[in-house]
């Protein structure tokens, strides 16, 4: 395997009393989709601003390229592009001229062709000469990724791209975030919706409480906790007669829902039929889940990605 | 250099195109000479230096931290601290870009005692004056800095400033002569910042001369405009305080 793009290890971050991320290692592969996935307060952002510069951790190191940015943040800086969680542009300036401006503080200097260029990937031409702070959420967002990209960067870091954007605008993004990364460039995003990092990310550090708690693609973090698929019925039976149903390791009603965890659904599913049409009950609604994120993230810290928000 | 004078010309566009910056550089220093005007038309003379000292002071202390806080607390400051900028071309740009904005203030209410009240200027007291008002807004811009670099929030540094501000302007020598005050408070207000400022200003514009004790006035302006920006560079935060 060649050498990382980025390299934190043993990474130690505190504000005041509070313990952000306790000794976190991490690697990113040039040219992959990464994504740090985790509710909010898990230390996403903080690990990010690790390697952004902008914290200093209080043990542990990161290298950007093999440089190392507690000792040259501004060399490891210019090699990046960033978008901070919150869209923190001078809302002042238009569009074309946050661009210009951005790219300039990284001694990139970009004509007005260029600028056009840029904006019309990001669905924004129109909106040129157009206040930031006249735009709506969706557009803010894309500018913020065209602000990101601005200085041409081989690594680009984006923390929560997409929240409190609606569905369509989230896709929106996903499309850029896809585009960027068929351009050749390495993407490290943070987000707490975990169909987010499934659609996205190549690879996917699942981080709780300061730790990351695993690390690998998507479908082998799924694969290796073996989990079973989730079989939804509404049905009412005695639980403990459902439990004793072939294969069902877990059951329980949610609601009208009875929820029952299986490895072999449709051994399940027919036993379920029998038990219900001895007991006189009918079936309606069933619903096949398989594992997902959610489930992995659940399992692997005990509690669910959107408790803790 | 090119970067510089990129970024300098965004921080002007983001002066220019805010309201608030507009009304309280550009609007209330003119209301301000209106306001005295009506009340004492006939010593305008004598109240311009003073009216343009009071201007310097509330710029130096409140209105020049106003974007910088504004960026601070919107999280656009951490945005450029992400980028390769060194932080003293990002400081020296909005510096510059302030002290014109409190050099055409000053212009401005100088312009409004000349139309407005016959204020009796030449070249050789413009020319004496703005070297001595520059002074005094760059110390006041430091003492400023110190605010802002302590208040949480730019709601308190603006509290604070105009705590500081109110109180100067009574005892300085700006509009209350300083013979009105108590012997002790009379005493301690020429080493206060705002003080030597009035002199400085008074002598060279209504006299177009030197008042007799400047290199004191503008040793101390000095130490409190050094030892303020010291100061100020260490308090700097690029976030608010958590």
């Amino acid at each position: 395997m060649s050498k990382p793009i980025i390299d934190a290890q043993n990474l130690t971050a505190a504000y005041g009393s509070i313990t952000a991320l306790k000794g976190v290692s991490l690697s990113v592969e040039k040219g992959e989709i990464f994504g740090l996935l985790g509710p909010n307060g898990a230390g996403k952002s903080t690990l990010l601003a690790c390697v952004e510069g902008l914290h200093k951790p209080n043990q542990g190191s990161v290298h950007i390229g093999g440089i190392n940015v507690q000792s040259d943040s501004t060399a490891t800086k210019r090699q990046l592009g960033i978008q901070l969680q919150r869209t923190a542009l001078m809302d002042d300036l238009t569009v074309a001229e946050l661009v210009e401006v951005y790219a300039a503080l990284y001694e990139v200097y970009l004509t007005s062709g260029q600028i056009n260029d840029l904006l019309a990937r990001f669905d924004l031409v129109e909106k040129r000469n157009v206040l930031a702070r006249r735009l709506s959420g969706g557009q803010q967002q894309r500018l913020a990724l065209a602000v990101a990209i601005a200085n041409d960067p081989q690594i680009v870091l984006l923390d929560e791209p997409t929240s409190a954007l609606d569905p369509h605008a989230r896709r929106a993004v996903w499309d850029i975030v896809r585009q960027l990364h068929d351009e050749g460039r390495t993407i490290v995003l943070t987000t707490h919706a975990m169909e987010e990092a499934e659609a996205l990310c190549g690879r996917i550090a699942i981080i709780d409480r300061g730790q990351i708690v695993a690390c690998d693609t998507p479908a082998a973090l799924i694969a290796n906790l073996q989990l079973n698929s989730m079989l939804k019925a509404t049905v009412e039976l005695p639980l403990d007669q459902v439990r004793s149903l072939p294969d069902v390791s877990n059951a329980r009603y949610t609601g009208q829902h009875l929820e029952m965890e299986t490895a072999r659904p449709e051994v399940t599913l027919t036993a379920l039929h029998e038990l219900a049409g001895r007991s006189g009950r009918s079936i309606r609604d069933v619903m096949l889940r398989q594992p997902n994120l959610e489930d992995v993230f659940l399992k692997l810290t005990g509690h669910a990605l959107a408790e803790s928000n | 250099m090119k970067r510089f004078l990129i970024l300098t010309k965004a921080m002007t566009l983001m002066h220019l195109r805010n309201g608030y910056v507009l009304f309280w550089n550009f609007t209330f220093p003119v209301l301000l000479m209106f306001i005295y005007g009506a009340v004492m038309s006939q010593y305008m003379d004598y109240m311009t230096p003073g009216v343009i000292v009071l201007n310097a002071l509330s710029f130096g202390l409140v209105s020049s931290s106003t974007m910088m806080l504004e960026m601070r607390e919107k999280s656009v400051l951490r945005r450029l601290q992400a980028t390769p900028l060194p932080a003293v071309q990002l400081i020296g740009s909005y510096l510059l870009v302030n002290v014109i904005i409190g050099v055409l203030q000053s212009t401005l209410i100088i312009l409004a005692g000349v139309v407005l009240y016959d204020v009796p200027v030449t070249a050789t007291s413009l020319l004496l004056s703005y070297p001595m008002i520059l002074a005094g807004m760059l110390a006041f811009m430091a003492l400023g800095g110190i605010i802002s670099g302590m208040a949480a929030k730019a709601g308190s540094a603006t509290a604070v400033g105009m705590t500081i501000y109110f109180l100067l302007m009574f005892i300085s020598d700006m509009v209350f002569p300083l013979d009105m005050l108590p012997d002790w408070l009379r005493n301690v207000v020429p080493y206060l910042p705002a003080y030597p400022v009035v002199q400085l200003v008074r002598s060279a514009m209504l006299e177009a001369t030197l008042d007799p004790k400047w290199l004191t006035h503008l040793f101390l302006l000095a130490a409190y405009g050094i030892g303020a920006t010291f100061i100020a560079a260490k308090l700097f935060r690029w976030e608010p305080k958590a």
